[in-house]
């Protein structure tokens, strides 16, 4: 049983969270406990909150990825001390434990690392002497080889206490994996702007994965996918209500077409870059340099689009600043002799200071060959998710008709083979979700 | 064995047994061999795990489209679903749109738009090139950087698009080999 940070964030919630798991202890089961740390971004002990007590000393000097992973652990460590102590007032005897001292043994990778194996000895342990293991989500220990005693402490990245509530189940033969969160399981859209949305009853972990890809937070599919291999029923709940939830399958469980939901990314930045001055060479060129910053910088892309004359991507807006840092003012000399050029990339209409500097220091050199950014500000992107959506004729134009008759502009889209995405302005997000929930009649779905 | 095979004969051969139990069996059973700990693959490996071609598109590009462009568009949408055509990968283009339909709906698209689209190209033996890699976007990067090979490949790129453990790449025959290979060679995915 696993409980998010808003599962743990307050006493009142903690309370709930503990009588779930006596509750489970009284039916005759024997639950093991995976707790985040508590609460959200801003509370006391929350993974934020820490980390900004090291950016606080100086904001230039980034914090060692080693001594990140120290600081972030002690979140879960409080937490769940906290719940195992929960329990024992309640009387249910209980022990807390590290991800380590759970036997959680993860590769070197700081700040991200993967599970590579799991030695439940001192879990056992604890559930034959009759007590509650508890243990902290997101963190495992990375043994080198190289005799460092007690090895290193390492966090699992995204979705990591997800993943920790998950391989312990596999590690345990657990009869079922609950992730238990503030929703009542997956819904077929975000309920703040469709009260109308239904709690699916059966999602396939190729869908969950599809919804986190495009930006919405349900369940992190590390999860979903160690769950699936081990063939643990996994379960997304809520801490909050008495509903069933939803169970995560096996796409081969539920084969056929269906639409499932709509989901919605966070605010984008819409970028599209005009090479048409540029000949076919320079222009692979430029355009492989411009995918390569990004990735040098680790930006996360979304809507990706080629054309003979350029490409265009959205970047998440709080990761502009760093696009704009790296592209406004960029200058990128190509080619030898006759078929030598400079480009001067220029965000906008108007030069920027940057720009403009640049263009003069570099009109001693001949000429200077500007390639445009056009700039999208307030954007997001609205995804119908659904197996083998597709391959429904129509879908596109249905999707599409339906924003238009709203007067809602689409911008661009993209699909794959479980969803179909339309970039659009955040000002019309609420509507157009709305909408497309409507049309398809998703609020029947289950 | 389930249990000691010499005072009860019922006893059978396990053929699998998780590591912590052997530990949990090794106190009293002597002969139980527990090895140190051996990795097991809770997680699936990170980065790209293969690239796939397939074969047997076509890509259709409609252009010269009348404004107001997104009614016209919708227009040819709808020719194409009252022909029940599936299509895949549609872009918006700058007076018109494109899309990917299987190479036996290629007849089918052309009679359909015949007429109904100013400017109609259809390229045939286009393929998409499947670069797997799981929970791509976990991955700080990777997706730009097979952008960045694919681009670098110098084949035609028709279309990238991304979903949850894989990209896509539309392009023609010799490119579809360019781009794997340009993928393996810069990003050192294993033949």
């Amino acid at each position: 049983m696993k409980f998010g940070g808003t599962s743990v964030s307050s006493p009142e919630a903690r309370m709930l969270a503990a009588l779930r798991v006596v509750s489970a202890k009284e039916q005759g089961f024997s639950p093991v406990v995976v707790v985040s740390a508590i609460g959200r971004r801003g509370m006391p002990y929350a993974t934020d909150t820490l980390v900004n007590l090291l950016r606080e000393i100086d904001p230039n000097v980034d914090p060692e990825a080693r001594e990140l992973d120290l600081i972030v652990a002690c979140g879960e460590i409080i937490s769940t001390v906290i719940f195992a102590h929960t329990l024992k007032t309640l009387g249910y005897p209980a022990a807390a434990f590290r991800g380590g001292q759970a036997g959680i043994r993860t590769d070197g990778t700081y700040n991200n690392a993967r599970i590579v194996g799991i030695n439940p000895i001192s879990l056992r342990r604890a559930l034959e002497e009759g007590k509650i293991p508890v243990v902290c989500g997101f963190q495992g220990v990375f043994v080198s080889g190289d005799g460092a005693p007690g090895g290193e402490l390492t966090t699992l990245g995204r979705g990591g206490s997800d993943t920790t509530g998950a391989a312990l189940g596999a590690a345990l033969k657990a009869a079922a994996v609950e992730i238990f969160t503030d929703v009542e399981g997956v819904k077929t859209a975000d309920p703040d702007f469709v009260p109308s949305a239904s709690t699916l009853r059966k999602v396939s972990y190729d869908e969950v994965a599809e919804i986190a890809h495009l930006g919405a937070k349900v369940l992190h599919p590390r999860a979903a996918e160690i769950a699936m291999k081990f063939d643990i029923p996994l379960w997304v709940k809520s801490t909050f209500s008495d509903d069933e939830g939803t169970e995560i399958i096996n796409l081969e469980k539920v084969p056929g077409r269906r639409t499932t939901g709509v989901t919605h990314t966070g605010k984008l930045v819409y970028l599209q870059f005009d090479f048409l001055g540029a000949p076919e060479l320079h222009r692979v060129e430029l355009e492989t340099r411009v995918y390569e910053m990004m990735a040098r910088y680790s930006l996360n892309l979304y809507m990706m689009n080629l054309s003979p004359t350029g490409i265009g991507f959205a970047v998440p807006r709080d990761q502009y600043p760093t696009v704009e840092d790296l592209l406004d003012g960029l200058v990128i000399p190509l080619g030898t002799d006759g078929n030598r050029a400079i480009y001067l990339f220029q965000i906008g209409t108007i030069p920027s200071r940057e720009a403009e500097t640049q263009l003069q220091l570099l009109a001693s050199l001949g000429e200077i060959r500007t390639v445009r950014l056009d700039l999208t500000e307030g954007c997001t992107m609205v995804s119908l998710i659904g197996n083998e959506v597709l391959q429904q004729p129509g879908v596109f134009h249905r999707v599409l008709t339906v924003l238009h008759e709203a007067q809602i502009p689409v911008l661009q889209t993209s699909d794959s083979e479980l969803s179909l995405s339309c970039l659009l302005p955040e000002s019309e997000l609420n509507r157009a979700v709305r909408l497309i929930h409507d049309t398809f009649e998703l609020a029947d779905v289950s | 064995m389930t249990p000691d095979p010499k005072p009860t004969t019922r006893s059978r051969r396990a053929r699998s047994r998780f590591h912590t139990e052997s530990i949990d069996c090794a106190p009293t059973a002597p002969k139980v061999v527990v090895e140190t700990m051996r990795e097991t693959e809770f997680e699936k490996r990170r980065g790209i795990s293969r690239i796939e071609i397939r074969e047997g598109y076509v890509q259709v590009h409609v252009a010269g489209l009348q404004e107001p462009l997104m009614p016209s568009r919708l227009a040819i949408l709808q020719a194409i679903r009252d022909a029940e055509i599936s299509l895949d990968f549609l872009k918006l283009t700058t007076n018109g749109l494109s899309f990917l339909v299987t190479a036996d709906q290629s007849g089918a698209v052309q009679a359909t738009l015949e007429g109904q689209a100013p400017e109609l190209s259809v390229r045939q033996d286009r393929r998409v090139v499947m670069v797997h890699a799981v929970n791509m976007r976990d991955e700080e990067g990777l997706i730009a950087r097979i952008v960045a090979a694919a681009i670098a490949s110098g084949a035609q790129l028709e279309h990238v698009g991304d979903m949850h453990d894989r990209m896509l790449i539309v392009t023609d025959g010799p490119g579809a080999t360019l781009v794997s290979q340009a993928i393996r060679s810069r990003l050192g995915v294993e033949a």
